[in-house]
């Protein structure tokens, strides 16, 4: 299982993060991999979804309905405000798997 | 904020299959089931199958460990849904005191060693990913975790990142405990693909 697993999940990764920006959704890609960007933590980006990104990034929890509503407004569609919403939590989650396995390889390569 | 689109589906056949799951049932098909049905060809189906491998796939974790590991990402990133309806799946592999006592506080809870220090690092990985660095890996091997269990764990704290945050912007409805608990049974036998 072992080294499997770990490539298993690798390319689950791999994956998730190329949808992000993909064929596949109504918006345009680059804005959706910048807001993925911006819920991993990464520079802002235009209004209004600087806003939600970076609040779903830092507390979810906290986000409002103004800040929705600004980005559903801007899309135009519920499609569009989906779109913002699953790509600025998976950033926010993959910055996240990132940063765990570099960890795991940076134990792996150096000297305890 | 709710999505009318994503609450009441977004084609016929998706209305046609909420109605038909909650009628079965006997009670409101949870968000995140409905999440799952809507604009699917956009990351859905790739990310549903990651959560599924990471949840039910090969892993020395048993699926009640890993379930408890998805409901304590829920407790640190403060969601309310994921909480409750993993918490529910976790008791169903583990005693109820265990979980509770690691949703209470899992530094003093009776659980191994290995599951404490992977607790740890799947927290310090949540809360302050940018400070994390090799010696967290050696803290959490140092218990007996293996590269491959930490690398599990991490899988499931990474695919619980995601929708508790989605799971909040998208104001889900947190069903009752004994919702959760019907609900919990479903999850289980049918998991998340």
């Amino acid at each position: 299982m072992g080294a499997e697993s770990i490539q298993r999940h690798r390319e689950s990764a791999r994956r998730v993060r190329e949808a992000i920006g993909g064929p596949s959704g109504d918006i345009a890609p680059d804005l959706r991999e910048q807001v993925a960007a911006r819920g991993g933590g990464g520079a802002p980006i235009a209004e209004p979804y600087d806003a939600l990104a970076k609040q779903i990034g830092e507390a979810a929890y906290r986000v409002t309905d103004t800040q929705v509503e600004a980005v559903l407004s801007a899309t135009g569609s519920e499609r569009g405000a989906f779109e913002i919403i699953m790509a600025a939590s998976l950033g926010a989650g993959l910055a996240r798997w990132d940063a765990a396995i570099a960890a795991i390889e940076a134990a792996n390569d150096a000297p305890a | 904020m709710r999505l009318p689109e994503v609450e009441r589906g977004e084609a016929l056949r998706s209305r046609m299959l909420i109605g038909f799951i909650s009628a079965i049932s006997g009670y409101r098909l949870p968000d995140a089931a409905r999440v799952a049905f809507y604009h699917r060809d956009f990351v859905g189906r790739i990310f549903g199958g990651w959560t599924q491998s990471a949840m039910r796939g090969p892993s020395e974790w048993s699926v009640g460990e890993r379930e408890l590991m998805a409901a304590m990402v829920a407790e640190w990133n403060s969601n309310r849904f994921c909480r409750g309806a993993h918490r529910a799946v976790a008791v169903l592999g583990l005693e109820p005191a265990t979980v509770d006592s690691c949703l209470a506080d899992y530094h003093a809870a009776a659980i191994s060693e290995q599951l404490r220090a992977t607790l740890t690092f799947l927290e310090a990985m949540t809360r302050h990913p940018d400070m994390l660095d090799a010696s967290h890996v050696r803290e959490a091997m140092a218990s007996g975790v293996s590269r491959e269990q930490l690398t599990d764990a991490v899988a499931v704290a990474t695919v619980f990142n995601v929708i508790t945050r989605y799971a909040d912007a998208l104001d889900f409805v947190v069903p009752s405990e004994a919702e959760l608990a019907r609900a919990a049974g479903m999850l289980l036998k049918r998991g998340y693909g």
